[in-house]
């Protein structure tokens, strides 16, 4: 070889040795994967949500020290009965309603709540995408899903990211049947009731007409249930009535303390002399948002009905009845207050 | 008296000279000799050079006196050689007598014939195959520091220094190619891999004692900062594994070696540098003060609480607020102003060398004082070096070398690092009184602490040589150092809970190395060959007592005991340590006609920390260079000055951890039947196997001299493992141990470093400008992780008390931060997500009922679930630069010289905390802590409603204090405060005057200069924070930190 070419050989050398080293290093290194920890996992992995009712399953994954890297995809697959046929009801879409906009109680209207609300279709049981949290939507009833005290369904959820894939198999999903209000006096597993009705939350200060005896819980039954009024439009309400212990409607206005306008999130309040009635938007409550009308933490829907007498010795005595529910299914409820044992007193003494 | 001498000297030469003529039988028929007279100059500064040898052809007639000037007789027509070590060789035909000879004499920019130092040999820099660069202690000249490695910033491509504490004394960060440790102690500091100094020959390991700031109570003075910058001849960074190959046992993460000056010249020189310069404190952040700060307070109060009446209420109950004419709180107090001061100080060096190549002297004394910019901080040193070399002929050769140092240094009421105290003082609200008796008394912490702390360092040397035959060379090096601290510190009752205190620290450190080699150098024809054998041990221990009185008679009687037995403590620290290396080996260099070399060396390491199944460690190393240049077929390229490439891939280690990692702990128990127990500590499980931390390196160079060395560059790719770094491995529980220390970490480490110097105007006009730079880019990815895993979070509490865990990722940077993700500011609370299914807006925290609102900030969701926590950081941010370097440019005009250097840092992240915190401090407006005018940043502001404003800020809303608790929307953990961390920095810039020579002769003066120097002159960066460089090596700024002082200096250096 001459000078030029030894040097163009040299040249070519230099260049390949160099530009070898770059390209080599980046070789040696392991590439970034995310990571898919061992430890995460889940900490629930049978369900037995009570159908009709939106549930949600949060937090169920466990990520320990935060050693596998988020995002994660989670994927609920080869979800089948439990006896291993498949279970199209599964897979199937459902309308149910979401919400687009916060519900914050201080809503106006039924339309300003279903503004907020927007029809989607779903799965009726969904994990949600990267947080593994589990949903029944309020969409599932009996009538698509198998109740226990059938085994329910069995399925597998698929955790991936971009280190990997792992399954957790035979998860299951054991679906009460529904039970459209609470407190519940309805056997989760038949559906039928296993008393008259439930008790009032609040009985204050409500001395019986003729015993003259302060009334306690057990001497009312409050009865949830579809309502039996006739010749109504069918709509979304409910209506409030009380019965002595004749079974005889008491008018509502003898509760005089009551505040009818703000007892519940409802509008439109009818009053006639046996019932109050409002229009109102299911659930009931609908959110699990602290409010004016319910309970501390938001659950459920607080309502207190209340008058004032004057007692024994001429003090005056501020009755209170009240009752927290919830009820989930739409259509016409009424909430009855029965004073089985005794009416309540509303003269003076 | 000595001139006289040296005068007789040179005649006696001449008359010797004439002597020789005369006796010679042919002498009256012999050529007439000439008289020549000159001076030897120095380019550059133009200094006279005294000492420079002058012969014709091999003989050598006479050398320079101390004013540089020389006198010979020789034959006319007859060449004079002037060489000078460190200076090309000058050669001057005379043909007649001259008496005004002028000689300038350039330093040997021919970086081929540098010499560097390889393993423990030296050799020119075309025989050594290493990565190494060598720093000419001038480069350090002219600028007074503490401590030196503040101007080694940017000068070394790879090696990134971080001046991150202006604490006087101390000392910042070095790393050299990357990072070396993912390791984070407990109070959140990276833990220091500072490469091995060698400083004269002494090792002095910075990693082991390397002061955090509030561990140990140590005086914290880094050794470095013990010597004086004026006495560096050079600095040499070894940065592959051929070039640490020697320093194996200790030179994982690099090897600095640092020379002082040696005596040169026949006659002594005596040269005094000395300056005074001027410490300011950088630009402090702007805080509302008095009337404004309270009626901002009040407004906020009165706008944001639940109710108005609820706001008087509250207002009403805070005393600083309501009661505004009570003097007490009736104050509009600048407290950095109280701590912040501009200083005066000064250094003095006095250097008296000389001698021969057969003996040689120096003896350097140095004085340096500044005082802190911040009030009761400050650092002294005085030093005394001496140095001597004895040859008495090519087969015996001595250099012993004695160097005393002492450093003071008072802390405050700070230690290291940190100065917590005052960065709460004046941290509070200018509301407060800066009265002494207020309660805020921390505020007076920083200036009344009475502390007194020093380290005394001995060190010595002896370096013996002797070659009975020819070639064959027995050595032996032996080193000793000594450190011992003290320190003091007496904090009085008003400043301490009315309980006066006093503490006390004293510790020893030891270091004793010894080396003995065998080297053998044959040369056949063109093969050159050098076998080395050696063998070396070393020792290592420390020790530190500590006691603390409390409650003394009062506050000017500061002992010797207090009267409370019971708070009162004393004893050895648990930091303790002694440890042994020994390590053996060989090595075999060859090259053939200094155009192919070769290096192999092998060596044995045991450390006292090595488990017993681990035993000696084998660190071998080879590589190679090739000198194309040398090639016939490139010998006709003119511009082609010289040009190699060379390879090396060798192991080096470092001992880490402690003898309880080996063999665990034992402890002593109860006593059983009236016997002492000793039972094992369950904590860590003894590793047999542990191993110290291991470095392979593979680097790859190319050196190029073009256009006859008016352009030399060094390009350098490379890729470095580190192994075997020590991590916590959590055991399984069914063990009775919980941990296992184990070798489980592994961080690579590739890029390339890259310089380049170029000489701008050829060598022979007036002016004469050099600019240099050089860049580093380094990739760190962390390659191994205990039991398979890809990812793990360590979890810690900052210094700075906020809690921010670091997450090591395989297959990326080695450490990074876990953040939420910030994507702005809810303009209004209609922007806020909705969970579809319960109707509610996003939540802070898991079933809280804390939801968000416009005004907070939108943190990303990460998994979906409409809940903000930890399951919702994401991992962001590399805190360490991609990119550093620096560049320098150096220009000449006659006797003016104007030097200036930058240094930079690029692409690296930081979490600016101290911001967060700044606006933390209006999450209760009756705390009284320092507001700043928040006005002047981008933050939301309320429109009609209080639940919708302005759109696009960049800050939440600072003002909602009810809520602020609940949502902590200036939590330090998210990208809102993640920064480029950015910056280039001038350095310095020094103007410089070198006076005529003739005119400081006639004042008995060889050469005098003064000069202007501006130091740490300015910082160009995007961060928002005070200083991007003062930040830890995890990339937080720290707002307790010591900020960096400016400085201004004016100094002359005179050499008689």
């Amino acid at each position: 070889m001459n000078n030029k070419q030894w040097r163009l050989f040299t040249g070519t050398l230099l260049a390949g040795a160099f530009l070898l080293a770059l390209t080599a290093c980046n070789k040696l290194v392991p590439t970034y994967r995310d990571a898919l920890s061992a430890e995460a996992g889940f900490s629930q992995t049978t369900f037995e949500p009570v159908v009709g009712r939106t549930t949600q399953y949060s937090n169920v994954f466990v990520n320990p020290n935060n050693g596998s890297t988020y995002p994660i995809d989670f994927t609920i697959v080869n979800a089948r009965r439990f006896s291993g046929e498949a279970a199209p009801e599964l897979s199937d879409i459902f309308p149910v309603k979401v919400w687009k906009q916060a519900y914050t109680g201080t809503e106006t209207s039924i339309a300003e709540i279903e503004g907020k609300r927007a029809t989607e279709y779903h799965n009726v049981f969904e994990v949600r995408k990267h947080s593994g949290d589990f949903v029944l939507w309020s969409s599932s009833t009996s009538r698509i899903l198998r109740c226990q005290a059938d085994s329910g369904y069995v399925f597998d959820v698929e955790m991936s990211n971009s280190g990997g894939r792992r399954y957790f198999r035979n998860m299951r999903l054991m679906p009460f049947r529904e039970r459209p209000y609470e407190p519940s006096n309805l056997n989760p597993v038949t559906g039928q009731s296993v008393s008259n009705g439930i008790y009032p939350s609040y009985m204050l200060n409500v001395r019986g007409d003729s015993s003259n005896n302060y009334l306690t819980a057990a001497d009312v039954d409050v009865y949830i249930r579809k309502s039996s009024e006739t010749g109504k439009t069918p709509g979304n309400t409910i209506s409030f009535m009380f019965l002595d212990k004749y079974f005889k409607p008491i008018d509502p206005a003898k509760f005089a303390l009551t505040d009818w306008n703000n007892l519940l999130h409802g509008f439109n309040v009818k009053k006639t002399a046996t019932r109050v009635t409002y229009d109102v938007a299911f659930p009931v409550p609908l959110a699990q948002l602290p409010t004016r009308f319910t309970t501390a933490d938001g659950r459920r829907t607080s309502v207190k009905f209340g008058y004032s007498r004057i007692g024994f010795g001429g003090f005056r005595q501020d009755a209170v009845i009240g009752l927290d529910f919830a009820i989930y299914e739409p259509g016409d409820w009424e909430i009855v207050f029965a004073f089985k044992n005794d009416s309540p007193k509303f003269s003076n003494d | 008296m000595k001139s006289n001498t040296n005068i007789r000297t040179s005649y006696l030469a001449c008359i010797l000279l004439l002597l020789l003529v005369g006796i010679s039988p042919l002498g009256a028929f012999a050529q007439e000799k000439i008289k020549v007279q000159g001076i030897v100059l120095g380019k550059g500064d133009n200094a006279p050079k005294s000492g420079v040898t002058i012969s014709v052809g091999k003989k050598s007639i006479a050398a320079t006196d101390k004013d540089g000037r020389f006198t010979v007789m020789v034959d006319p027509g007859a060449t004079l050689t002037f060489t000078f070590s460190g200076f090309g060789a000058e050669k001057k035909v005379v043909q007649r007598a001259t008496a005004n000879l002028e000689i300038v004499m350039a330093p040997k920019d021919e970086a081929m014939r540098e010499i560097v130092v390889q393993g423990f040999k030296r050799a020119t820099r075309e025989t050594t195959t290493g990565s190494t660069v060598v720093i000419s202690g001038k480069q350090l000249q002219d600028v007074p520091v503490s401590n030196v490695l503040e101007l080694l910033q940017g000068k070394v491509a790879g090696v990134n220094i971080q001046n991150n504490t202006g604490s006087p004394g101390a000392m910042g960060t070095i790393n050299i190619r990357g990072v070396s440790s993912a390791q984070v102690n407990s109070s959140g500091f990276l833990t220091p891999t500072s490469p091995l100094f060698v400083i004269d020959g002494v090792p002095v390991d910075m990693n082991t004692n390397y002061e955090y700031g509030f561990q140990g109570g140590g005086p914290g003075i880094s050794p470095l900062s013990l010597i004086p910058p004026e006495d560096i001849e050079s600095v040499e960074f070894l940065k592959d594994a051929a070039a640490t190959s020697q320093y194996g046992s200790r030179g994982a993460y690099g090897v600095i070696i640092i020379t002082t000056k040696r005596g040169r010249s026949k006659v002594p020189i005596v040269s005094y540098s000395g300056s005074y310069f001027v410490s300011y404190a950088p630009a402090q952040r702007k805080v509302m003060g008095g009337n404004e700060e309270r009626r901002f307070r009040i407004n906020q109060i009165l706008n944001y609480d639940t109710s108005y009446a609820q706001g008087m209420s509250l207002i009403n109950i805070t005393p600083f607020l309501a009661d505004s004419l009570n003097p007490y709180f009736n104050n509009s107090t600048d407290w950095q102003k109280l701590f912040f001061r501009t200083t005066n100080n000064q250094t003095h060096n006095v250097n008296i060398s000389g001698g021969d190549q057969t003996f040689n002297y120096k003896t350097n004394l140095n004085y340096y004082s500044e005082e802190g910019i911040l009030r009761n901080t400050g650092f002294k040193r005085y030093t005394l070096g001496m140095d001597a070399l004895y040859q008495p002929s090519d087969r015996f050769r001595m250099v012993a070398n004695l160097k005393g140092a002492m450093g003071q240094r008072n802390n405050g009421s700070g230690m290291g690092l940190q100065q917590v105290n005052i960065k709460n003082a004046s941290n509070l609200s200018s509301l407060v009184s800066p009265a002494y008796y207020a309660d805020f008394n921390q505020a007076a912490d920083g200036k009344e602490v009475r502390d007194d702390n020093k380290n005394i360092n001995v060190s010595t040397s002896l370096d013996l040589q002797y070659e009975p035959i020819k070639g064959l060379r027995f050595s032996n090096l032996f080193t000793y150092n000594i450190i011992t601290g003290s320190s003091s510190k007496f904090s009085p009752s008003f400043i301490n809970d009315n309980i006066p205190e006093y503490y006390a620290y004293n510790d020893k450190t030891y270091n004793l190395y010894d080396r003995a080699a065998i080297n053998y150098i044959r040369s056949i024809g063109n093969h050159n060959l050098n076998f080395f054998v050696f063998n070396e041990v070393s020792s290592y221990g420390f020790r530190a007592n500590a006691s603390l009185l409390t409650q003394t008679a009062n506050d000017q009687i500061e002992g010797p005991v207090g009267y409370s037995w019971y708070r009162s403590k004393g004893g050895t620290l648990d930091n303790a340590k002694d440890t042994r290396i020994h390590g053996f080996g060989g090595s075999i260099s060859y090259n053939y006609d200094t155009k192919y070399v070769v290096d192999i060396s092998y060596r044995l390491d045991g450390t006292s920390t090595n488990g017993p199944s681990t035993g000696y460690t084998v660190n071998p190393s080879i590589s190679a260079r090739w000198n194309f240049n040398r090639e016939n077929f490139l010998s006709d390229l003119p511009w082609l000055s010289y040009g190699s490439i060379r390879g090396s891939w060798g192991r080096n280690i470092v001992p880490t951890g402690s003898i309880f990692d080996v063999f665990g702990t034992y402890r002593i128990g109860n006593n059983y039947n009236d016997d002492p127990t000793v039972y094992i500590d369950w904590g860590n499980i003894p590793n047999d196997a542990f191993k110290p931390v291991t470095k392979t390196k593979f680097n790859l160079g190319l050196d190029l001299g073009l256009f006859n060395n008016a352009i030399s560059t060094v390009i350098e790719p490379y890729y470095e493992t580190t192994d075997n770094e020590v991590m916590d491995v959590s055991l399984a529980n069914v063990n009775g141990f919980t941990k296992i220390k184990s070798n489980a970490r592994s961080v690579a480490n590739y890029g390339i470093d890259a310089s380049l110097t170029w000489r701008v105007l050829p060598q022979n006009r007036a002016v004469q400008w050099t600019v240099s730079g050089n860049i580093a880019w380094v990739n760190p990815i962390l390659s191994k992780l205990p039991n398979g895993e890809r990812q793990t979070i360590l979890s810690f509490t900052d210094a700075d008390n906020a809690k921010l865990p670091l997450v090591y990722r395989l297959g990326k940077a080695p450490f990074a931060n876990q953040l939420y993700n910030n994507e702005g500011v809810y303009a209004s609370t209609a922007d806020v997500p909705v969970n579809p299914q319960t109707g509610l807006r996003l939540q802070n925290g898991r079933n809280t009922g804390i939801f968000f609102q416009g005004g907070d900030p939108i943190w990303t969701d990460i998994n979906g679930d409409y809940i903000i926590d930890e399951q919702d950081l994401v991992t962001a941010g590399n805190p360490w630069p991609k990119f550093t370097g620096g560049m320098n440019s150096m220009l000449t005009y006659k006797n003016w010289t104007f030097n200036m250097n930058v240094s930079y840092t690029l692409v690296r992240d930081v979490l600016n905390i101290p911001l967060a915190q700044t606006f933390q401090n209006f999450y209760n407006p009756t705390v009284p802590q320092a507001l700043v005018p928040i006005n002047e940043y981008d933050i939301w502001k309320p429109g009609g409603s209080k639940t919708s404003g302005s759109l696009n800020a960049k800050y939440p809303n600072p003002f909602d204090f009810r809520r602020a608790g609940q949502i902590n929307p200036y939590r330090a953990d998210q990208t809102l405060f993640q920064e480029d961390g950015s910056y280039w920095k001038i350095n310095q810039m020094t103007f410089k005057y070198n006076f005529n020579r003739t005119w400081t002769k006639r004042i008995g003066v060889t050469s005098a200069a003064v000069y202007v120097t501006l130091n740490n002159v300015y910082t160009f960066s995007n961060y928002s924070g005070p200083d991007p460089e003062l930040v830890t090596q995890l990339g937080r700024d720290i707002s307790g930190g010591y900020p960096n002082r400016r400085s201004m200096a004016l100094g002359a250096n005179i050499q008689f």
